[in-house]
């Protein structure tokens, strides 16, 4: 029975040969996706317009809308967004003026937004396969940017230049390139733009500025070290992390369920891991590299190691559920008045306070102060600090029909209007990414603006690897990293050995690297 | 000799009275009618499971990542070789027996307990209540058993822990301690699946024969006598489907554990299916976890076909007596 299943799972093969998203990914007639380059028709909308413009060209369906050609159409349109990541769900807040922008400006009536969404360790489970047979579902995406390798590769979604080059209002100039390489590039350093900014983001340190000026914390603090404590901004800009630990346990006190800090080593998508990379790459650690797709003998290093051991270490000042830590954590032990400081994500900033927060809590934006993180002694000796970055890029996807792919269009142009942004930023929680809009007054009182644009500055952050294969990558090193945390993992120099020997094994099997994985590594398990 | 006299056997049966059987007209009719009702749930069955198994099983030979750009490559044998030497998924097949023989051999034992309880308590008042609480774990979800448990085992707020802090005892990180969380897991799905063994203990008394049961009362046999020669011989082969069926079904445990620990800490609770879903569903390698779920499957008809030998020797046994 068994060798008859296998001959008929054989003569299946003949089928599966074409169930590549390559071959047939667009089928519809009117799809201006079907191509010969894996269903994106990017390049062959671009090559239409042969370096036209939009002027030249009008109906091109990358140049959006003209003044005729939506008249009195009605469009129906969706985007999927991450689940309990509320940046991502301000479009649909603000879809009623885009309809309204869309009716007066091009004549045509677009259907209220809908939607789909899952958290962001899921969301990529949820918007893959409905790309993988060709699905126009969601027409516009906020992904990760891990993701742009995998979204990219199989010609799932447009590429972003070939919509600058016919819209040059659409590139528009970033605070630096960390925007250009985080959101837009991919392969790494090919200049090739595949996304378009819609929430950027790096990461600081949100403190009890109430606590920091009580006049008692501080007689206190000064008898207990001989130092002042800082309280602005400008003395945390550059604090050191072992300053600033000395703070974070002048505060912490678990018996009275105050913890000094809270950091995220949960288990779950990348959280482990973008907490302690800051810890791995002030240092002098590296993850991987780039040019030549090898992790074994870099991510396994010396220096790795000792960062993550002082990571951590840094649950001394936490509380007992420091493993499983994630946003939302953070959240709650910061605004329940838990937890004196935590590590966190600049773009939650517009959460960190809750005004129905419990007494001792963080009721008002007053209440706290945002820092960049603290900095580490680089390899050089200097003080150093290089951040994760965070936030979320649009995609458009490559299968929408001409009329779906000139609303998104039109979409991103209304997006990225001033008047737009100022909503975004000022009334759903977002933050500027473009220098433009850095400067503008207007966001000046934003709490966590400061924190967030010196990370933002030129190699104060760095996004990890874009690739396809991000995402077994990711599962092999948080299950180890977050191993060492828990004690299944003897230590940290093994966790980072296991994870860099399976990531090297991942990386020379699709074809990314020449070099094999030490041998033995396939076998290899986390005991 | 036959033809000339079947139509008088027929004539003398309609003397008689006696209608005559049904014409092989009408018995293509019936068959017809039995096809039509079994047509849908071919079409059904082979839509939904004969084509996509076929389906899995060739794609188990090709190199193919959904997020790759390039087409499937065939490859032969080589996802199975790989497979041969994954020590991680090994590990978590090991852990999934491990979790299967312990889960069900406590599930069995407690759930013989409750059943038998309920069975010697039919004249109690409230125990149709009684029968219905104890089966709404069984028919809660996992998913929404998986994320209340693990509320209420949470170190910081969870209910438990204020029990355990109320007696005087440090609070107890269950679901992430690296000792700590399989036996948590464990726990739950007993909890969930106790009373389903409880049920089919309470069939398997109930199936025992009244006439034997007082005949083993009017001989004064003891408790363990009654359970040995009377109970057991009657009522094992509905104990032994239920463990069987037990067997299967804690094979495929997934969602329960991906809700609880989500394979943690570190991999200390991830089974077979966890590392299958993350495999298929977050790396989208799948032709490598087609070959691992071609694996899976062969194990689990394996541990059917022990479930269909014993509904048959059961059948067997039944037409031998009879």
């Amino acid at each position: 029975m068994v060798a008859a299943l296998a001959a008929v799972g054989l003569a299946s093969t003949a089928v599966l040969a074409g169930c590549s998203s390559g071959d047939d990914g667009a089928s519809g007639t009117d799809d201006p996706a079907a191509s010969d380059d894996g269903g994106n028709d990017s390049e062959n909308l671009n090559e239409d317009g042969g370096g036209e413009t939009c002027a030249d060209n009008p109906e091109n369906p990358l140049c959006g809308s003209s003044d005729t050609n939506m008249q009195g159409k009605s469009i129906e349109f969706g985007y999927s967004r991450i689940g309990g990541w509320p940046p991502s769900s301000a479009p649909e807040a603000m879809w009623p003026a885009f309809q309204s922008y869309a009716k007066e400006t091009y004549g045509y009536d677009v259907s209220d937004l809908a939607f789909a969404e899952a958290p962001f360790g899921e969301l990529f489970q949820k918007i893959a396969p409905t790309l993988a047979s060709g699905s126009n579902e969601f027409n516009l995406m906020i992904v990760d940017s891990q993701w742009l390798g995998a979204l990219s590769e199989p010609g799932w979604i447009v590429k972003a230049d070939d919509v600058f080059s016919l819209n040059p209002e659409l590139d528009i100039e970033p605070y630096s390139s960390l925007v250009t390489n985080t959101y837009q590039v991919y392969p790494d350093g090919s200049g090739q733009r595949w996304g378009f900014p819609q929430m950027p983001d790096t990461q600081g340190v949100f403190l009890r500025k109430d606590w920091l000026e009580d006049p008692a914390n501080q007689a206190a603090f000064k008898d207990a070290t001989g130092k002042d404590l800082p309280t602005t901004y400008e003395e945390y800009e550059n604090i050191l992390m072992d300053d600033f630990l000395e703070i974070v346990d002048f505060f912490n006190d678990p018996s009275g369920g105050v913890y000094g800090t809270a950091l995220m080593y949960s288990k779950e998508y990348d959280f482990f891991s973008c907490a302690y990379y800051p810890f791995a790459y002030s240092t002098g650690g590296e993850i991987w590299n780039p040019e030549t797709n090898d992790v074994y003998g870099i991510l396994n290093s010396e220096v790795n190691a000792a960062a993550m051991e002082k990571f951590v270490g840094l649950q001394d000042y936490q509380p007992e559920t420091f493993a499983t830590q994630g946003i939302g954590d953070m959240i709650d032990l910061f605004t329940q008045g838990r937890a004196f400081s935590a590590f966190q994500w600049l773009a939650v900033g517009a959460f960190m306070h809750n005004p129905e927060a419990p007494e001792g809590g963080v009721a008002s934006p007053d209440q706290y102060l945002a820092i960049p993180l603290p900095k580490f002694e680089g390899p050089d000796g200097d003080a150093n600090i290089i951040g994760a970055m965070g936030g979320q890029p649009w995609v458009i996807n490559s299968f929408n029909d001409d009329d779906q792919m000139r609303v998104s269009v039109d979409f991103l142009k209304w997006w990225y209007l001033p008047e737009t942004q100022d909503v975004f930023i000022l009334d759903n929680g977002g933050l500027p990414w473009s220098k433009e809009g850095a400067a503008n007054p207007a966001y000046a009182d934003i709490p966590y603006l400061k924190p967030f644009l010196y990370m933002l500055g030129e190699g104060r952050s760095q996004d990890f690897w874009h690739l396809p294969e991000y995402s077994e990558m990711l599962a092999v090193q948080q299950e180890a990293f977050n191993g060492y945390a828990t004690g299944t993992v003897s230590s940290a120099a093994e966790a980072l050995d296991y994870s860099a020997a399976k990531q090297q094994e991942i990386l020379f099997n699709a074809g990314r690297t020449t070099v094999a994985p030490p041998e033995g590594t396939a076998g290899r398990t986390l005991q | 000799m036959s033809s000339s006299s079947a139509p008088s056997s027929v004539a003398s049966r309609l003397e008689e009275g006696i209608p005559a059987p049904a014409p092989p007209r009408a018995k293509s009719k019936k068959t017809w009618w039995s096809w039509g009702l079994l047509v849908p749930v071919l079409v059904f069955f082979i839509l939904m499971n004969v084509i996509p198994t076929i389906w899995m099983l060739g794609l188990s030979f090709y190199n193919y990542t959904l997020t790759s750009a390039g087409d499937p490559q065939f490859i032969g044998m080589d996802n199975y070789t790989q497979l041969a030497g994954a020590g991680p998924l090994w590990l978590s097949l090991g852990r999934t027996f491990t979790f299967m023989v312990l889960a069900v051999a406590i599930q069995t034992v407690l759930g013989a307990v409750v059943g038998y309880l309920f069975w010697k308590s039919n004249k109690v008042p409230g125990r149709r209540l009684a029968l219905t609480l104890l089966f709404t774990p069984m028919i809660l979800t996992p998913l929404s058993s998986g994320l209340f448990w693990r509320l209420m085992l949470d170190p910081v707020f969870g209910v438990i822990n204020y029990f355990v802090e109320l007696v005087g005892l440090e609070k107890i990180d269950f679901t992430t301690d690296a000792t700590l969380a399989f036996p948590a897991v464990l726990v739950v799905d007993s909890w969930m699946w106790i009373p389903f063994m409880a049920l089919m203990t309470l069939a398997a008394l109930g199936s025992v024969p009244k006439a034997e049961l007082e005949a083993a009362q009017v001989d004064n046999l003891s408790f363990w006598q009654r359970l040995v020669h009377v109970i057991i011989p009657a009522g094992k082969f509905i104990i032994i489907l239920g463990i069987l069926l037990r067997t299967i079904d804690v094979f495929k445990t997934m969602d329960l554990v991906y809700l609880m620990t989500n394979g943690g800490p570190g991999d200390r609770t991830e089974l077979i299916a966890v590392a299958l879903y993350r495999l298929a569903f977050k790396s989208f390698n799948l032709g490598y976890s087609s070959a691992l779920a071609v694996l899976l499957l062969f194990i689990a008809i394996a541990l059917t076909s022990i479930y269909l030998f014993v509904l048959n020797l059961r059948s067997r046994r039944e037409a031998e007596n009879a």
